[in-house]
């Protein structure tokens, strides 16, 4: 799982489509997930971001993700199967368990559409690089640069963060604080002292990255500053129309 | 052109001023080596000199430091990057992007290079510096002394006059150190640019550097060429600043009246000297 | 008193280290030396059961490291950290120093004596705020607080990055002085003068494996052996190397001033 955001370089088809209908896609297929009521369809929705994620050239990361999505998706299952008690009967457990036909169709579903909506966006974000669909958004649509750095540095301070945790942790258990306990309420509570050291380091990087960023000219920045632009070609057209009838076809079979 | 004068600062929650200079003027394509300890001042200096202070931390500055003519104190911190290029310890901080090309454009971008002019200048540099394998690689998967040669790249990008680096290698083992240095004098002689470089590696600096600033408690302790600075080590170890172990063994030579001649800063040097005493 | 015993570790398949074996014995001072990425890291993480070998057996003043875990290792390993503020998480030296001993020892007046004794021993103000210390100040209430423990074993990984060579000769002088008392030093260290000066015994390591392991001296007269893992030695080795015959044995800057005045006299070229 680690690593799933990072961005995977590449020259494929789904890489040279314009960010913005990267993103429109992503939120149509997510969309037509919720949009129908069949669990073939749904499957087929996967089959499609899978297919999505082969023609990107990283299917083996779409699968680690699969599978991932999955097993969170069992626990959902296994908490759904059992609340639902309308319709008919299927299998009697002891405890006064047991599970129907809706229940089942309905628990299948949730985990289906959990699966399907979460993929497309995984994915596009995988292939997009956080540097165009930023740009995209303040050259298309209009969105102040300041807010789209505050969010990329945001995301790019997030595995600086976590590898200083993961240093910090060691660090302690290497000094005797038993993080290898078994026990989660011990280990969380043992966990909040450090946030003392992981904040002051925190704010020390950022104000540097801040000076860096001034340095670097980050007040002219204009609208147009952006070298690269971004034009709309066939290829976007296509996929997003491809896109659109996967949703109006879930919205049919509903 | 850097340009000190009566110049002080000193930090709002400070006792006493970080750094006092009299008067210090550095030419143009100077290289320029800083150390002392902890405390002495080195990161001031840095900072007076892109404009960090007073426009960032704020504090009482007296005198003036000019950079190209320009007062630091009237000048905003984004006008004297134009000249002055800065490259900081934290490698990860000072990036903003997380791909190498994204990180070079960003400040090409804001300073409105003409945009046909920009792919050409990215291909310069790279080529350059010699990382052009690297331009579409996410920055996370490079080793550190890549990414310090990546954000050297990133400032060198916008041409500046003059490169200050605030202890570039500290975080690099000896060979990448050696590399940003290699790159340095090689930007230093083809581009002209003058280099002040912050550094705790005294064997570097006295190999690379044209001058050496030696600063103590906020001031300037010693201050000349490397093999100046080096003819008496006694006055490095007395504040205890490390010497390279080539000058202290000239300074023993001389010592026992052996050998009076210039300091080696490096084992060529050294070489010659030896095979000099012994005829 | 440490053994790796045929020690691979692999990380995401990733072969870090190949069949290490290396023994340690009381009151030595090894340092690990190797380009970054050459797995000295890890080969430090396996000290202390931060990390456990994939194969192989890593074992630790008689404990298997694959089956302590890494809060008890820690009673007889002292870890030291490149960055002193991983370590510190408490607002006083004084708290700092309770807080590691108290992770380890449960006897409230020895906990009481053991700190002030360090606090003294070091010199240290208890009640300042190590936020408020330089980096070097910090290392050293980093350095304290693991040695209030008096560990056995003391591990160190670049102990003296960021530090200035003021602060860099008081930490290294507190843990030679220890050498002298009978702990066991590893440190990992890029800087090879320090590595002249300190260590006793160098392993050299380079694509997870060990090139060279040996006493100092027979260490820093193979070049060819610190070119493969990427070092170069120390100024005074390197020149007595290029000056060759009758240099073979130069080690230290009072060595080399010895021969070349004693060379000199002999004959008979003083100024």
């Amino acid at each position: 799982m680690k690593g799933i955001l990072e961005y995977s370089q590449g020259e494929t088809v789904i890489h040279r489509l314009n960010p913005l209908s990267k993103m429109v896609i992503a939120f149509l297929l997510c969309l037509s997930s919720f949009a129908n009521n069949n669990i073939y369809c749904t499957i087929g929705i996967i089959v499609v971001n899978l297919l999505m994620a082969y023609l990107a050239g990283i299917i083996d990361r779409a699968f680690s993700l699969l599978i991932t999505l999955f097993k969170i998706g069992i626990v959902l299952f296994l908490l759904q199967v059992f609340f639902i008690r309308t319709g008919n009967t299927l299998l009697n457990l002891p405890f006064n368990l047991y599970i129907t036909d809706t229940g089942l169709k309905f628990s299948i579903m949730l985990v289906l559409r959990l699966v399907g909506a979460t993929m497309p966006l995984v994915i596009i974000l995988t292939v997009t690089r956080m540097s165009d669909l930023t740009n995209v958004m303040v050259q298309k649509l209009h969105i102040p640069y300041k807010y789209t750095f505050a969010f990329i540095t945001a995301l790019r301070f997030i595995p600086i963060f976590e590898n200083e945790m993961t240093g910090i942790i060691e660090a302690q258990t290497a000094r005797g604080v038993e993080f290898d306990t078994k026990n989660p309420v011990k280990k969380l509570k043992l966990l909040l002292p450090l946030c003392v050291p992981l904040l002051i380091s925190s704010v020390k990087r950022i104000e540097g990255s801040a000076i860096s960023a001034e340095l670097r000219g980050f007040n002219l920045r204009r609208k147009d500053s952006g070298y690269k632009t971004y034009r709309f070609i066939g290829l976007d057209y296509i996929a997003m129309l491809f896109s659109i009838m996967i949703l109006l076809t879930c919205i049919i079979i509903l | 052109m850097i340009e000190f004068k009566d110049f002080s600062f000193k930090y709002k929650t400070g006792e006493k001023p970080a750094l006092t200079i009299k008067n210090l003027s550095i030419p143009k394509g100077d290289f320029v080596g800083i150390i002392g300890n902890s405390g002495a001042g080195k990161s001031t200096f840095t900072y007076a000199v892109n404009g960090v202070i007073p426009h960032h931390y704020e504090g009482d500055f007296y005198g003036e430091v000019r950079v190209n003519g320009c007062d630091t104190v009237e000048s905003s911190p984004t006008q004297l990057a134009l000249s002055v290029g800065s490259v900081f310890q934290d490698i990860d901080g000072q990036m903003v992007s997380s791909v190498v090309e994204d990180e070079i454009l960003f400040g090409l971008e804001n300073f409105g290079v003409p945009k046909e002019e920009i792919d050409q200048r990215i291909k310069d540099i790279l080529k350059m510096v010699g990382i052009e394998d690297l331009r579409y690689r996410n920055i996370n998967t490079l080793s550190g002394g890549q990414k310090q040669k990546v954000a050297i790249s990133a400032v060198v990008a916008m041409m500046p006059d003059i490169l200050v680096l605030d202890e570039p290698t500290a975080e690099l083992d000896p060979q990448s150190s050696l590399q940003i240095y290699n790159m340095l004098k090689m930007l230093n002689k083809t581009l002209n640019i003058t280099i002040i470089v912050v550094e705790q590696k005294i064997m570097l600096l006295s190999e690379f550097s044209k001058r050496i600033i030696i600063l103590d408690s906020g001031e300037i302790y010693l201050e000349g060429a490397p093999k100046e600075v080096l003819s008496d080590t006694s006055r490095l170890t007395d504040i205890g600043v490390n010497c390279p172990r080539v000058a202290a063994l000239a300074n023993n030579l001389n010592q026992l009246k052996i050998y009076n001649g210039p300091v080696p800063v490096n084992v060529m040097e050294a070489e010659t000297m030896v095979r000099s005493v012994l005829g | 008193m440490i053994k790796f015993d045929n020690v691979c570790f692999a990380y995401d398949k990733n072969n870090i280290l190949n069949n290490i074996s290396l023994s340690v014995k009381k009151g030595e001072f090894v340092a690990i030396v190797g380009r970054n990425g050459a797995g000295k890291t890890t080969l430090m993480k396996l000290l202390n059961g931060l990390l456990k070998p994939t194969s192989g057996v890593v074992t630790i003043a008689n404990l298997n490291t694959s089956v302590t875990r890494t809060s008890e290792l820690a009673r007889h390993v002292g870890f030291l950290f490149q960055n002193p503020d991983r370590q510190i998480c408490r607002n006083t030296v004084k708290a700092e120093i309770e807080f590691g001993l108290k992770c380890i020892l449960t006897d409230n007046a020895d906990i009481e004596k053991r700190c002030r004794n360090t606090i003294e021993k070091f010199g240290l103000l208890p009640d300042k705020d190590p936020f408020s210390m330089s980096r070097g100040e910090r290392q050293k209430v980093a350095l304290a607080s693991v040695l209030a423990l008096s560990p056995e074993i003391l591990v160190l990984d670049e102990p003296t990055t960021g530090l200035d060579y003021k602060e860099c000769m008081h930490i290294m002088e507190t843990i030679n002085e220890l050498n002298d008392n009978g702990t066991t030093v590893i440190m990992v260290c890029h800087d090879m003068e320090l590595v002249a000066d300190f260590a006793g015994r160098i392993i050299v390591v380079g694509e997870g494996r060990i090139l060279d392991d040996d006493v100092c001296r027979s260490v820093m007269s193979r070049p060819e052996v610190l070119k493969e893992a990427s070092l170069a030695p120390p100024q005074i080795v390197e020149l007595a190397i290029k000056l060759g015959k009758g240099f073979e044995d130069v080690f230290t800057l009072d060595e080399m001033t010895g021969i070349i005045s004693q060379r000199a006299k002999r004959e008979g070229c003083i100024m």
